[in-house]
């Protein structure tokens, strides 16, 4: 029983990983209907920046708040220069290979730069761990969950109430109308971007005190969230958030009853089947034929 | 109108291609200030796509758009309206997962941030021009009839406070009973002093209530002329009012 409130809670923390990386797909594919696969790297920024800035001397929120920034604004030129020029005919391609060989790049720099390991961001809340019965969980990880709610929330107020939100859910729903009523497409893309560049680089910073802050931490992590956006139909925020903290808590079941080995195998083998079933996303409508 | 009205738009020698086709080849065309201007012709004569290199929506391939005197060339949809030219397309695109009085704050996108007051008051100002909107005001856009959504279209299009309002194919799909009530609407609005260019494949509607129609074919104007004149013209009525018998 103590071993499965054990997974439930730490898989509640990984899921909401990626569902923050799936809401922030999400974000991209509503604006651009395309996604920029750098993510996972634009996440993994979030936690190797606040790491370098704190090692700088910054305090640890203005680092995190500096590392959100910064990966904004990569979010930001990432559209401009290797997702825009590369989508501009309908059904073109061209940013998948340009944002896919942006991301490795990035990897590589990091990994140059900052080095190949992992380095542990110290906060107050992976000091002591929680005991639960026989294992523990860090405060850190509990942030998680609470953090994606706010997220999620704050998301669809801004989509809702703001005049910019409903903008850049005017050109998700058509450009073309967008355009005609004065909005600049191009420049809500761009800003969508960026958004989902600070929703990536959050979850980074909030996760990088628990597993160390690393080149390579965003790898498997990108490419889950994104998986976890299409298993949910990458049309729709709040199942994008579902799946996606259900898959995390699935992983953990698995981790713990089977082995860790065992965890991607049945994870995606899962996600493969979902997908066949459901191949417009468990929540999804047809998103193909509407564009 | 005489010749020396002035020109709110004037399109020289407008050429639009997709790829190797040619959708418009050459169309000069001129709306002068608050003239109410038609443009009939059969399907797939152009006039969609002339609309569209106008308002900025595509990229002309050659010739060029003046807009009150400026060249505004290749300028993109949303220039074209921050001055002063709004176009309601064809289909409607009513933002249909957002409710009628979004829809209609988002036609006042560039100014509701500056003058949330005035906007509020232009909304009021539209929604006497379309009672039924009023009545729908909280409904989701995309529940709407077809009529109603066209309705919302031109009223989200006059929120962005145009001089001069483009639209491209009015009667689309819609039922004789609601074009009997639009077209009234937008003949108001003309005698309140707005400019407009209406594509209308319903040719009888068009010359009925513009002063000037041209007539498109293959992408060139064939002929222009006062509506009234063109309503008696055998080669409209031959080809675009059903006239039958005569070859």
């Amino acid at each position: 029983m103590e071993a499965i409130l054990q997974y439930v809670l730490t898989g509640l923390s990984v899921g909401s990983v990626y569902a923050m990386i799936a809401l922030g797909f999400y974000v991209m594919w509503s604006a651009a209907k395309a996604v920029n696969f750098t993510y996972g790297d634009v996440f993994m920024l979030g936690g190797v920046l606040t790491v370098v800035l704190v090692e700088m001397g910054l305090p640890l929120l203005l680092a995190g708040g500096g590392a959100l920034a910064i990966a904004a604004l990569a979010g930001a030129v990432i559209e401009r220069v290797f997702v825009r020029p590369f989508n501009r005919e309908a059904n073109a391609i061209g940013w998948m290979l340009t944002t896919i060989a942006v991301g490795i790049m990035l990897e590589s720099f990091t990994t140059i730069t900052y080095g190949p390991l992992g380095r542990p961001l110290q906060t107050p809340f992976v000091e002591q761990p929680i005991r639960i019965g026989g294992s523990g969980i860090y405060p850190q990880e509990l942030i998680l969950p609470v953090a994606l709610v706010i997220v999620t929330f704050a998301l669809e107020g801004f989509y809702r109430r703001t005049v910019l939100g409903r903008a850049m859910r005017a050109v998700a729903f058509n450009r073309v109308a967008a355009g005609l009523v004065g909005i600049d497409a191009d420049r809500i893309t761009l800003l969508a971007f960026a958004l989902a560049g600070a929703i990536g680089a959050l979850a980074g910073f909030l996760i990088a005190p628990v597993i160390q802050a690393s080149s390579s931490m965003g790898v498997v992590v990108g490419l889950k969230g994104f998986m976890v956006a299409i298993i949910a139909g990458i049309a729709n925020a709040r199942g994008v958030v579902i799946v996606g903290v259900v898959y995390g808590v699935m992983e953990k079941m698995i981790e713990g009853y089977l082995s860790t080995a065992a965890r991607d195998a049945i994870g995606f083998t899962i996600m493969i089947l979902a997908l066949l079933i459901f191949p417009q996303g468990l929540f999804g409508r047809r998103e193909v034929q509407k564009v | 109108m005489n010749a020396s009205a002035s020109p709110i738009l004037f399109v020289s020698d407008l050429r639009v291609s997709y790829g190797r086709i040619e959708a418009v080849r050459g169309v000069t065309l001129t709306v002068n200030k608050g003239e109410f201007i038609g443009v009939i012709g059969s399907n797939g004569a152009g006039k969609t796509s002339m609309l569209r290199a106008i308002a900025g929506v595509l990229r002309p391939a050659g010739g060029s758009v003046a807009f009150e005197g400026a060249d505004t060339t290749g300028a993109k949809s949303h220039q074209m309206v921050a001055r002063g030219l709004a176009m309601v397309p064809e289909g409607r695109m009513v933002f249909a997962d957002q409710t009628v009085r979004d829809n209609l704050v988002l036609g006042a996108y560039s100014r509701v941030a500056s003058d949330p007051k005035g906007v509020e008051e232009d909304i009021e100002k539209t929604l006497d021009l379309f009672p039924r909107l009023k009545e729908r005001i909280a409904q989701q856009a995309g529940t709407l009839s077809g009529g109603e959504q066209q309705m919302l279209a031109i009223a989200r299009g006059l929120l962005s406070r145009p001089r001069l309002l483009v639209i491209d194919e009015l009667s689309l799909g819609l039922a004789p009973k609601i074009l009997d009530m639009l077209f009234p609407v937008l003949t108001d609005l003309n005698r309140q002093g707005l400019s407009i260019l209406l594509v209308e494949q319903m040719a009888s509607y068009a010359l009925a209530v513009t002063h000037r129609t041209y007539v498109m074919e293959n992408g060139r104007v064939l002929f222009d002329g006062a509506s009234a004149d063109l309503a008696g013209d055998d080669r409209v009525l031959d080809a675009y009012l059903g006239r039958r018998g005569k070859h």
